[in-house]
């Protein structure tokens, strides 16, 4: 599902040049799930808006699905996130404008399905949130507002799962509630999930853990090892 | 779902979090057209006033106008077997009261029984029109402009004598149908019927007299048929054939001219706008980063977002368009009113669409313009933001297909500046010099950041904070430069050439002019009065010269009527024009092409002409031009062109003809004489004593009707011109409005590390000063070099600054920049640190 071979990335920035990722190589299996973990600033979240297409590499390839990411434009790469992936944020990052119903809705309303918003009304109802389609994320607690996120995630039944800290703004017990979601959706769906976290007990309920510093990969575990 | 219809869906929704930062760009959209959708929908009520009023104006289906002659009894046979006919005789003549001690020159106008063919005359007190001019008790009948009264101090029921006759003051004249048709009035008007003129002894051979025949057609009758008729059966007539569908051509004309000057005023807001316009879509934008980062991290596409924005810009644009088309489109019936008393006849109230159309179409274009920068690099946000602070920093310019759209909203909004513009010489100079002002302010403006940001930091915090202000990113600096001193620089400029003309009309003009015109001086009359003036204490330099009345009725053999002219010479075409003869050229005469005749010239009739006139016409030396003078083709070839000082107000002719061109024709003499100040009235005095055929016209008095006209003009060039004062502090206030909660930020924390609410206010008012002194030197120097382009290089005007008229704009620039910013920083000043921070 996913192949990197010796990612890099360098930004320049007002300070100079900042190496943020220094070469990564990394295989992940179909179906699969991964936890990547490491200090903040290592270089996690930056791999994983790699993955996303949303930010090009300086150097190396990025095969997702089959597809080599550095090779397409800005629009085919937007496309290829509409049909392929699932991404949740730290920050859930939902539009403030759009109501729970049409913020799930958007993956396929850019898709053109016609079914959009029955679609995303089951997939709000699945993660508990049926009664609160029309609220406004200013309108959500933030447990609410995650699960909200996580339905826009895997709303159009993507191959892969991007999740970005998921639990980083919650509480521990509403954290806790969102990763049972998120598995529980991942596993039902089928699709490959990569959890990015600095929660070793996170981490370790993936099949597999890699430890990020500095921008280079330092270990590489099966979980539980 | 296409596209479009996705991405205005997504438009509308993102339209729920508010309206709040569209405000100004509202305001700004609204204010700018409204401006331009009034001023041409009052042009347009004009002109419909004028064209509904078209027989009325012209007191006819048709005129016949003739000069100094009256029509062949088989011409007025003709004239009188097509309808109902009306003879007008018009002149310029001296009143004076019986007593002796007023005199004063009127417009003297006789009428037949038949007048007026269309309309009413209403006097005060009405009385029946055999009452009111018939002859009584020795004395015709007049009614008279109230304005005469009080000259001549009479009072109605006196009697006054105008050349041999005796006229009785029998009601003051409230209405005139037909008076439209006069442009220029000297005196006030004396209505009187056609036998007193006839025994003033004022009809002298060569005397200058307008004579016009109107005519009423019966049903069904096309006026257009009948003058084409005319011409036919009388082709040498020489008579100037008009009929009422042209309605008044010079006031059309001048109204036409007015409202394209006043419109590109308003489109000049609107650009002020636009400004804000695009800061307002800036600022917008740059809230919703975080929402287009979102999106395209969901799978949106760039061209997506644009489209999702642009509509909802688009939407909002023609909600600001559509309230600007309303408030514009009520002017007419707001202003008639005023406007009525103004003008010969009342403009008609109604809605013009287009006019309407226009503005909405500037309106549109201009919002394009302004926000398609700040859309299309929204359109560059990278969503990479989403996971981290540091990414690489978006596209600072737009792609090249952004920046070719934005090339052609610009190249669409001059292009359409200038198409809609009735005179086009006009419109290629605005155009050019509002754009060349935008680039200037915007140039200063990046010069004024520069060197904020170059200084050498002060060691006071609060010049400090002042400076860094000015120039830090998203600082109003530039922003404010160019649309307040846009504003400003129209200002100064319409101020100082104001002020330039004021001291023209007032002050230079009267200085070099004489201080009387002596008109229809008859030849016998010329040594008593040459004798008489010459003689007369305090009064020096008398000229005179041969004067007749004449029109150029044909061009190279072709009818003048068929023959093009440019907008700025159709006048010499366009009614008579004074001509004289002399053999040698006149003092001070400046030739520009050809050489004067030899002074004992007698060969075929040779013209020298004005140089201006000619360009219009497109003629030159060895073109030929036929003049009409008293029913009589003359054709005469070009010899030489000069270029008249028109406000130098000594005598000009457009025409002067070679000598014994004119021979045999009568014609009466034209003197101007100067006299300081006691020999004025005395001499003015003595010659309408001894000569009282003879018309005086007083230049004091001739300028102060130019002035009343002047001032009116003025007024609504001043009120336009606020209008775009007025756009620019709308987006001053948007400016400072957006940087406002950075600026509380930056006062809380301020706060907090102990500087006081004084030392806070202090940094504030510092940098406010900095902006609005900045402001008003940029629009001070520019509206200064735009006030002494127009009157050196346009009007040609000797050139008088005054600074201190100037510097105004200078401290209007930092009144209102003050004023604006410390109303801004009122608002949510007093909230505690804790408060700002916690927001």
């Amino acid at each position: 599902m996913i192949e990197l071979a010796g990612v890099r990335l360098s930004l320049a920035s007002a300070a100079g040049r900042v190496d943020i990722l220094r070469g990564v190589d990394l295989v992940v299996e179909p179906g699969s799930t991964i936890g990547i973990a490491g200090p903040s600033g290592s270089g996690k979240s930056t791999l994983l808006s790699i993955m996303a297409g949303l930010e090009r590499p300086s150097a190396g390839t990025v095969m997702i699905a089959g597809q080599d990411l550095t090779r397409l434009g800005e629009d085919a790469l937007a496309r290829f996130r509409r049909d392929n992936l699932g991404i949740v944020f730290q920050s859930f990052h939902l539009i403030p404008t759009m109501t729970a119903l049409e913020n799930v809705a958007i993956p396929l309303e850019l898709a053109g399905a016609a079914a959009a918003f029955a679609m995303a009304r089951q997939a709000l109802e699945r993660v508990g949130l049926g009664p609160r389609l029309g609220h406004y994320p200013a309108q959500l607690s933030g447990g609410e507002q995650q699960r909200v996120a996580l339905a826009r995630a895997v709303v159009a039944a993507p191959k892969l799962l991007l999740a970005d800290e998921p639990t980083g703004n919650l509480d521990g017990a509403t954290g806790a509630a969102i990763v049972d979601l998120l598995f529980d959706l991942r596993r039902s769906r089928g699709a490959t999930l990569v959890l990015v976290t600095h929660d070793p007990a996170l981490a370790a309920r993936c099949d597999r853990v890699v430890r990020f510093a500095d921008g280079v990969i330092v270990d590489r575990a099966e979980a539980g090892a | 779902m296409s596209g479009a219809a996705l991405a205005l869906r997504l438009a509308g929704r993102d339209l729920r979090g508010g309206l709040g930062r569209f405000r100004i760009f509202l305001a700004c959209l609204v204010l700018g057209v409204a401006a331009i959708a009034a001023v041409g929908s009052v042009g347009a009520a004009i002109t419909a006033g004028l064209q509904a009023n078209g027989r009325e104006l012209l007191g006819g289906d048709l005129e016949f106008a003739l000069i100094q002659r009256v029509a062949t009894p088989a011409e007025r046979g003709w004239l009188a077997a097509r309808g109902a006919l009306s003879e007008i005789r018009r002149l310029r003549a001296m009143a004076r009261h019986v007593s002796g001690a007023q005199r004063t020159l009127v417009e003297l106008k006789a009428v037949d029984g038949a007048y007026p063919l269309f309309g009413r005359a209403v006097t005060a007190p009405a009385l029946a029109p055999d009452t009111l001019l018939a002859r009584r008790d020795g004395a015709w009948g007049a009614a008279v402009d109230d304005t005469l009264l009080a000259r001549l101090g009479a009072a109605l029921g006196e009697r006054i004598r105008i050349g041999d006759s005796l006229v009785e003051l029998r009601a003051v004249l409230t209405a005139e149908p037909d008076r439209g048709a006069d442009a220029f009035a000297l005196g006030p008007r004396v209505l009187v019927a056609a036998g007193m003129l006839e025994e003033s002894g004022l009809i002298q051979p060569g005397s200058l007299v307008n004579v016009a025949y109107r005519l009423a057609l019966p049903a069904g009758q096309r006026a257009g048929a009948v003058a084409a008729a005319a011409r036919a059966a009388f082709p040498d007539a020489g008579w100037r054939i008009r009929t009422a569908d042209e309605g008044a051509p010079g006031l059309r004309q001048f109204v036409d001219r007015l409202t394209q000057f006043l419109a590109l005023v308003g489109l000049t807001a609107l650009v002020v706008g636009g400004v804000g316009v695009g800061s307002a879509v800036e600022a917008h934008m740059a809230d919703k980063t975080r929402t287009v980062a979102i999106l395209k991290a969901l799978g949106a596409p760039a061209a997506l977002i644009f489209q999702t924005y642009l509509f909802q810009v688009l939407i909002l644009a023609l909600v600001g368009v559509a309230l600007g088309l309303a408030l514009g489109g009520m002017a007419p019936y707001v202003l008639s009113g005023v406007l009525a008393d103004r003008l010969p006849v009342p403009p008609q109230a109604g809605l013009y669409p287009w006019p309407l159309a226009q503005a909405a179409l500037f309106g549109l274009v201009t919002a394009l313009l302004f926000t398609l920068w700040p859309l299309a690099r929204a359109r560059e946000v990278s969503p990479a933001r989403l996971f981290r602070d540091l990414v690489a920093p978006d596209r600072r310019w737009p792609r090249p297909a952004y920046l070719a759209a934005i090339g052609l909203a610009a190249a669409a909004l001059v292009a359409l500046a200038i198409v809609t513009a009735p005179d086009l010489s006009f419109a290629l100079w605005f155009v050019p010099g509002v754009a060349a002002t935008f680039g200037v302010l915007r140039l200063a403006g990046a010069l004024v950041v520069l060197a904020a940001r170059r200084l050498p930091r002060p060691s006071r915090p609060g010049l400090r904070l002042a400076l860094a202000n000015l120039h830090r990113p998203g600082a109003a600096t530039a922003t404010v430069i160019l649309s307040l001193g846009l504003g400003l620089t129209l200002m100064v400029a319409i101020a100082l050439v104001q002020r330039n003309v004021g001291a023209a009309i007032g002050e230079r003009l009267p200085q070099a002019a004489p201080a009387f015109f002596f008109i229809d001086l008859q030849p016998d009359q010329i040594d008593p009065f040459v004798a008489l003036v010459s003689g007369f204490p305090g009064a020096g330099d008398l000229r005179y010269v041969p004067s007749l009345r004449g029109r150029i009725s044909a061009v190279n053999g072709v009818p003048a009527r068929d023959w093009k002219v440019a907008p700025d010479g159709r006048w010499a075409l366009r009614g008579d024009r004074g001509v004289s003869y002399a053999a040698a050229p006149p003092d001070g005469a400046d030739l520009v092409a050809g050489r004067w005749w030899p002074a004992d010239y007698s060969g075929p009739p040779l013209i020298s002409f004005d140089a201006r006139v000619a360009e219009a016409m497109g003629v030159g030396v060895g073109d030929r031009l036929t003049i009409n003078v008293l029913g009589r083709d003359i054709e005469a070839r070009i010899a030489s062109l000069r270029r008249i000082q028109w406000l130098s107000l000594t005598i000009n002719f457009a025409i002067i003809l070679s000598p014994g061109s004119l021979a045999g024709a009568p014609h009466s003499y034209l003197a101007t004489v100067k006299a300081d100040g006691p020999a004025e009235e005395s001499l003015f005095r003595a010659v309408t004593d001894r000569f009282p055929n003879v018309t005086v016209v007083r230049m004091k008095e001739a300028l102060d009707s130019v002035d009343k006209i002047l001032r009116q003009l003025a007024l609504a060039v001043e009120a336009a011109a606020a209008v775009t004062l007025a756009a620019g502090v709308l987006v001053l206030a948007g400016a400072l409005a957006a940087g406002q909660r950075r600026r509380l930020y930056d006062a809380a924390i301020l706060k907090v590390l102990g500087a006081s609410r004084a030392q806070l206010i202090g940094a504030f008012v510092l940098e406010y000063a900095i902006l609005g002194a900045a402001t008003g030197v940029v629009a001070f120097a520019a509206g200064s070099l735009a006030g002494f382009g127009v009157v050196r290089g346009l009007m040609g005007q000797p050139w008088r600054y005054d600074p201190g008229f100037a510097l105004l704009g200078l401290g209007a620039g930092l009144a209102l920049t003050l004023g604006c910013g410390l109303i801004a920083l009122w608002r949510g000043f007093g909230d505690s640190p804790a408060q700002v921070l916690r927001r």
